[in-house]
């Protein structure tokens, strides 16, 4: 059965261009959520097999929703997928139970590389 | 406002720009702009804090910002519509965010906004005392994006390191 898979991210553009690549790749896009409180809303109604996890965001920023879906999930496969590349926001993230952590831009082969990884 | 903190952008820019797009810009001449000034059509802001602090500005043309998206998204865009907008709102995010770490390899710490699409004809912009410094990046086929930096130290200790 294809992966379950929930995208966050509060950009469009991104959402449609994971969307596509995911999808190319056979996976089962659930759920796209625009912003953190949305991502922990379809993460307790769809129990996604992994969700990607963009952090700057509006309303609820992506550390702020993986922690809290985390907290309801402790199971939970987030990977993290953004442009903040900094140190610091990766040491968090990964500290927070992030599984991996994918700098924008990335190419269709990175990413389904890290997902095919985690998702299984 | 230094040069020094314009080289991490343009770097920034071909970089996202050659994964995004599959084209490397060439870089035009760095020239300053006054306080206040007249943008072009189509401007992605984005802001930043921390040790820095104060404003990057993407601007184009129209076409180009079509052109652009049409590239990013594998497809050509013929409207300005909400996914052209966010693709471009997302090339600037992405360039002022890897140059956040190309600050932040070099001990200098700073936070991005999320980017700000302004669209228009005959924009001005002041930044009031913090000058521009801008260095246009030059896409063969697909136009010129002009990386306006306007940025301000915000600790008198890395001004003078």
């Amino acid at each position: 059965m294809a992966k379950r898979i929930l995208i966050t991210d509060d950009a469009l553009f991104m959402r449609v261009t994971l969307k596509r690549i995911l999808s190319d790749a056979g996976f089962e896009v659930v759920g796209e959520a625009a912003n953190g409180v949305e991502s922990v809303a379809l993460y307790n109604d769809l129990k996604p097999d992994l969700v990607t996890m963009d952090i700057t965001m509006p309303e609820m920023d992506g550390i702020e929703a993986l922690k809290a879906i985390r907290a309801g999930d402790p199971n939970a496969t987030v990977v993290m997928c953004s442009a903040m590349g900094q140190q610091n926001l990766m040491v968090e993230a990964l500290q927070a139970g992030a599984k991996e952590f994918i700098v924008k831009p990335f190419q269709a082969e990175k990413v389904l590389e890290v997902i095919n990884r985690h998702a299984a | 406002m230094k040069v020094e903190f314009v080289a991490p952008f343009a770097e920034a820019t071909s970089a996202v720009a050659e994964m995004m797009m599959g084209a490397k810009p060439s870089r035009g001449q760095l020239s300053a702009k006054p306080e206040l000034f007249t943008a072009l059509p189509v401007n992605i802001l984005c802001g930043v804090n921390g040790d820095l602090e104060g404003l990057v500005m993407y601007s184009m043309s129209k076409e180009t910002a079509l052109a652009i998206a049409g590239s990013m998204m594998g497809t050509p865009s013929r409207v300005f519509d909400q996914l052209v907008a966010s693709a471009i709102s997302e090339l600037g995010n992405m360039i002022t965010g890897n140059s956040s770490s190309i600050f932040s390899s070099q001990g200098v710490v700073c936070n991005i906004t999320p980017p700000t699409l302004v669209r228009g004809n005959s924009i001005r912009i002041s930044t009031f005392n913090t000058p521009t410094l801008v260095i246009p990046l030059i896409f063969e086929g697909i136009g010129q994006i002009e990386v306006n930096v306007s940025l301000r130290e915000t600790k008198i200790a890395l001004a003078a390191a």
